[in-house]
């Protein structure tokens, strides 16, 4: 009748739809799971071979690191590239293409020597020359990276021999080891005659480290694959692949279903998740390192009332850091008394952070001439309340931790508001004109000690990074003497007497510094648990995935 | 009205709006916690008799955050698209009333705006200012007058050349008069339906854009950064999704019903054979 | 005919110039450029330098004076290279001088957002038509009431919260279709059939979910029309010529029904070129959505003014063409023009 043309048509197309799509999906099972559930409590000794997959939720905008800049970049470059020198499991400078370094008694010239006979994973000899060359590059006026103010203090730059490097520096500079390890040494025999801002090299590199790029589809994955030259022996695991997934949500689906290797968790996935999940545990496991960053509340010091120091002591001791921790890191971090990694040498023992005392921040906010004079809750000083702005960007942990700020600060009678922004509205509104009361944010760090450009006063114009205004002539001076002084010893006690200023100073209240917290397959094998102070990424070449656990891909047929 | 309410979609849909809506009136009544008290010792606890909908990352309770969620969702949805008609309505009625260049103008107007892409220019612009809840009605409202404004243009067209208006005329009625007194209380239910469907669009879009980062800002709740917030936790925390898209899912589709039972009693021409 | 095109084509030129100024200003709107990421607030990386990024892509100078050299590359085709992607150019692909090809950006995003879209409007039309025919033939009963329902649902519902409960029921709980991404890993080493068939699989979803919310609006626009055409004269006379219901349905009224429908295809095709960013960032698959969307939160100017002229260019284009079909279509019209 009626009816039955309308369910014909829709019969006839949802077959023609339907049963291509039902047997394409049967197929499935050829492809990469094991069909049988592994036990992976099983050892095996180490072999070569082997996919890793891992995840990132970015893109690398090129290979080149002192071009491209982002942490994407870098994470991948840092497997294609080496530079003169790395830092070991214990966070000891040690040399990668260099075997050995002289600094001079004058301690303004460092002399590398370059281990013998190696090469770019095309067969080329690496040699000083591409060390001098890549140094020229970065120190080039016409090169577009923000990295070149370190290597521009070289005043002369030699290769007295092919295995030879020397650098030469107006003034001793203390953190010039730290950033020699952190140049990836490019190849001069390719790039010399390449506009390094556009050069194809960037998507196509030639390195000389564990691996090679494989492949690289744009907004998919990128696939290294080993290099058989690399200048410091062979990984084990012969590719890595990163997958590029941008939500954080898929990649845990995907880490679930096991087509990812790898991912980075959140505290909440760590110590809720997981331990409720026999499922999961059975066969990811998971891994905990100490990161080097730190989160602090930052005092817009050229505005009342955080000039006055006591406001910011009481501030800082009307906070409840382990709640914070607690709440927000789900315990997964740890206080910090000082600008440094916990455990580090530069990190100052005889130094604690301040405990929670809201008594003694009400006596100090007493003392500052804030009390509450009409009743309302807030307190008060010349008939002004004491309420003010705290500005955060866009990060769930971020945007958490100021409310629990907000809510302390409440119970000793400061009224604060929060505000989250977009990261470049952030910067370019409100942090660079200096239009804020206070922040939340967090500063990544680098293994050398130098913190001249965030807390020196000479480093307050827009733009450059002491945005709180911090100026303190003993601490300029101990900053000064830091950059200057080569031996570790010296250096670590200055360091602790400006941490110990700063702490008593209190211009930004340290809240944490969180652990970094990643899920790894237990097909992997080789991680060192519990992790070294370098993190459990110091030896990924030495990992390795067995054969019988590894997955069946589409490989060449 | 009354011939709408017959519909039985559209009676369910009038339902479930009316009753949203009181509870997110009554939210600050029937609450049983503080929407931003954070406990950290309840994080992301299961539904309970304690916690009807269970507590999310900061050991809030999902039920106060929904009900004050569902202010902000609706409030959204309501500015938004008071803006939109606004303006819609203003421009539409010019262009519809006197037409020549000025309607030539607008016109052209509308279709420049109609050929970008609307999340497109919606994301771009909160993505510039600050993604508040103000930026975000405005900006949704901003973008959103297109649509009313050829209909109000295409009910004037029709109607300013029926006999009643063409009488009020000859009575020597001023322009300002035609438009108010004549022409726009004519042109209502087809304005009214679009608001109707444009609350609805507005609530999925903020949804949209909490997803993207750039909706409804903590500490605010809204069910887009309910459901945002809990969708990493989709396989285990599923209270923090099931909630809020359950929420939405019914606003959304109810408003939808009641707008299309409107729109079908209104419509003469399909009313039964 | 040929006077009314060309009197559109002369019109797209200042309306072109008209949506590219407004969004020019737009952008420089935004607080912050390219130098302002997150992670170039890095203490290593110098302000100097910073200033430097910025005189290059002369982002110091007046908005004015950037739109007019923007305008100037334009006029050449030239949309220029990506700030954020330094090598990549921002549209058609370019080979340098030792022969390696870059390709373009806008070039291997569109295809593969086109790709879901146009699957997704077929999707969409297949269930579309026979619901919404049915809906109108049995209006007010039940299966018009469940139809309804069903696509408001489709409608409503969140599309990121539709997609992760699948992706976790078919690619966690039952391994039937690949959760997130483009390709299989070693798609490369498929036959081409195979190749089709992963890239489909992986598709099935994003497609599902971007189809899933126009459903409502096509089911109900042709049950509305099929209605309006119902009830009109000449199906009576048509009936009561004693042709049988099929040829009625079909013959006459659905196509009539479906005249406007073109004028709906004309207005969607914005919609087609710009790929649903919440879809694509879910599914990591890399189209015009994503792009626009990193574009934008990297400030990344080449770009975002690539795809929103482009997306300009092809709606203009794109309603010339709905407008000029409709016009051919319908007798009616096609008699008024020519004459």
């Amino acid at each position: 009748m009626l009816m039955q043309p309308n369910f014909r048509k829709i019969i006839q197309i949802s077959a023609c739809v339907l049963i291509p799509l039902i047997s394409v999906s049967c197929d499935r099972a050829s492809t990469n799971k094991p069909k049988v559930s592994l036990d992976y409590s099983v050892n095996y000794p180490a072999s070569n071979g082997g996919t890793l997959i891992d995840a990132m939720t970015g893109e690398p905008s090129g290979l080149i690191a002192m071009i491209a800049g982002e942490s994407a970049a870098s994470a991948i470059a840092g497997n294609i590239f080496n530079s003169l020198l790395k830092y070991d499991k214990n966070l000891e400078l040690t040399g990668e293409l260099a075997q050995s370094w002289e600094v001079s008694s004058d301690q303004r010239t460092v002399t590398f020597h370059l281990k013998p006979n190696l090469k770019w994973a095309d067969n080329e000899a690496l040699t000083s020359d591409d060390v001098l060359f890549t140094w020229q590059k970065v120190t080039d006026e016409k090169t577009r990276t923000p990295y070149g103010s370190d290597f521009k203090l070289v005043t002369k730059a030699e290769t007295p021999d092919i295995n030879t490097f020397r650098v030469t520096y107006a003034k001793p500079y203390a953190p010039a080891l730290d950033t020699w390890a952190g140049l990836h040494i490019l190849p001069k025999h390719l790039l010399k005659n390449q506009d390094i801002n556009n050069t194809p090299f960037a998507r196509n590199p030639v390195g000389s480290h564990y691996y090679k790029l494989d492949s690289w589809k744009n907004g998919q994955y990128l696939k290294l694959t080993r290099n058989d030259n690399a200048t410091q022996g062979q990984a084990k695991i012969s590719n890595l692949l990163s997958r590029i997934i941008p939500d954080k949500a898929a990649q845990f689906l995907e880490l679930s279903a096991d087509n990812i290797d790898s991912m980075a968790l959140n505290p909440i996935q760590y110590a809720r998740i997981f331990p409720a999940r026999p499922e999961l545990n059975k066969n990811i496991a998971l891994y905990k390192e100490l990161g080097n960053s730190y989160t602090y509340l930052g005092f817009n010091l050229k505005r009342k009332p955080f000039n006055d120091v006591r406001v910011r002591q009481a501030i800082n001791y009307a906070i409840n850091k382990q709640e914070i921790i607690d709440g927000v890191l789900l315990g997964l971090g740890e206080p910090v008394a000082s600008p440094y990694k916990p455990g580090t040498r530069w990190s100052n023992p005889a130094l604690k952070p301040y405990p929670y005392d809201p008594a003694k921040a009400k006596a100090l906010l007493k003392a500052a001439g804030y009390e509450d004079h009409d009743g309302d809750g807030i307190v008060d000083k010349d008939g002004k309340p004491l309420s003010f702005e705290i500005l955060t960007n866009q990060n769930k942990e971020r945007e958490m931790t100021a409310v629990l700020i907000q809510r302390r600060l409440k119970d000793i009678g400061i009224e604060a508001n929060i505000r989250v922004l977009e990261w470049a509205s952030f910067l370019g509104r409100f942090i660079k004109p200096k239009e804020f009361d206070a922040v939340v944010l967090g500063w990544s760090l680098s293994l050398d000690p130098d913190q001249y450009n965030i807390w020196h006063s000479s480093q307050q114009s827009p733009g450059q990074f002491n945005f709180i205004s911090y100026s303190n002539p003993h601490v300029d001076q101990l900053l000064e003497a830091g950059r200057l002084e080569l031996d570790p010893d010296k250096r670590m006690k200055i360091y602790h007497e400006f941490s110990a200023i700063l702490l008593e100073d209190s211009p930004v209240v340290y809240l944490s510094a969180g652990y970094g917290l990643s899920a790894i397959h237990k097909r992997v094998r080789g991680i060192s648990n519990p992790a070294p102070p370098a993190g459990i990424a110091h030896n990924t070449y030495e990992w390795y995935i067995p054969q019988t656990y590894a997955r069946s891909e589409i490989s060449e047929q | 009205m009354k011939k709408t309410l017959q519909n039985p979609l559209a009676l369910i849909g009038f339902i479930i709006i009316a009753s949203i809506l009181m509870m997110a009136i009554m939210a600050p009544i029937i609450a049983p916690y503080d929407p931003n008290a954070i406990d950290v010792k309840a994080i992301l606890l299961a539904p309970t008799t304690n916690h009807l909908m269970g507590t999310d990352g900061l050991g809030r309770d999902v039920l106060s955050r929904m009900l004050f969620g569902a202010r902000i969702s609706l409030l959204v949805g309501f500015v938004a698209v008071g803006i939109a008609t606004a303006i819609g309505i203003f421009l539409g009625a010019i262009s519809g009333f006197y037409r020549g260049w000025v309607d030539t103008l607008i016109m052209r107007t509308v279709d420049v705006m109609l050929s970008i892409p609307t999340f497109f220019l919606i994301l771009a612009v909160i993505a510039f200012l600050t993604p508040s809840i103000w930026n975000i009605m405005i900006v949704i409202g901003l973008t959103s007058w297109m649509g009313v404004t050829r209909l109000v243009r295409a009910e004037f067209l029709s109607l300013r050349n029926r006999e009643f208006v063409l009488a009020a005329q000859t009575l020597g009625a001023k322009d300002v008069r035609l438009i108010f007194r004549h022409l726009l209380p004519n042109s209502l239910t087809p304005i009214i339906v679009s608001s109707i469907l444009g609350i609805a669009s507005a609530v999925l879009i903020e949804s949209g854009l909490s997803f993207l980062g750039l909706g409804v800002q903590a500490p605010q709740a809204s069910w887009g950064n309910i459901l945002t917030d809990g969708k990493e936790y989709i396989q285990f925390a599923w209270w923090l999704s099931l909630f809020p898209g359950l929420a939405i899912l019914l606003t959304v589709l109810g408003y939808n019903l009641l707008g299309d039972g409107l729109r079908d009693a209104y419509n003469p021409r399909s009313s039964q054979h | 005919m040929l006077k009314y095109l060309l009197k559109r084509f002369f019109w797209m030129i200042p309306l072109l110039i008209g949506i590219s100024l407004i969004s020019f200003m737009i952008m420089h709107l935004a607080p912050g450029d390219i130098t302002s990421s997150e992670a170039s607030f890095n203490p290593k990386a110098s302000e100097e330098s910073r200033q430097k990024l910025r005189a290059l892509y002369n982002l110091d100078k007046p908005v004015i004076v950037q739109y007019g050299l923007w305008m100037k590359r334009m006029v050449t085709l030239d949309f220029g290279t990506s700030f954020a992607s330094h090598q990549r150019p921002v549209f058609w692909q370019t080979k340098d001088k030792d022969g390696n090809v870059t390709l373009g950006m806008i070039q291997e995003a569109l295809p593969i957002t086109l790709l879901i879209n146009v699957m997704s409007l077929a999707l969409i039309i297949v269930i579309s038509l026979p619901l919404g025919v049915l809906s109108a033939l049995k209006q007010n009963q039940l299966p018009d009431r469940i139809i309804t329902i069903f696509v408001f649902l489709g409608f409503a519902i969140p599309g990121f919260w539709l997609a992760l409960i699948l992706m976790y029921w078919t690619g966690v709980q039952h391994s039937w279709l690949p959760i997130s991404g483009l390709q299989s890993i070693g798609h490369e080493h498929l036959q081409w059939l195979g190749q089709t068939l992963d890239t489909l699989k992986h598709l099935i979803l994003p497609v599902f979910i971007s189809g899933i919310t126009g459903l409502a609006g096509i089911s109900l626009f042709v049950r509305n029309g099929m209605l309006e055409v119902l009830h009109q004269d000449y199906i009576t006379t048509a009936r009561s010529k004693g042709l049988s219901e099929n040829r009625v349905i079909y013959g006459h009224a659905l196509r009539n029904a479906l005249l406007p429908l073109i004028t709906i295809f004309g207005l969607s095709i914005p919609g087609l070129i710009g790929g649903s960013v919440i879809a694509e960032s879910i599914f990591a698959i890399p189209g015009m959505g994503k792009l626009f969307y990193d574009a934008v939160l990297m400030r990344d100017f080449p770009v975002i003014m690539g795809i929103l002229t482009i997306g300009a260019l092809l709606t203009l284009i794109g309603n010339l063409l709905a407008d000029v079909a409709y016009a051919w279509a319908d007798p009616r019209v096609r008699r008024g023009v020519m004459q």
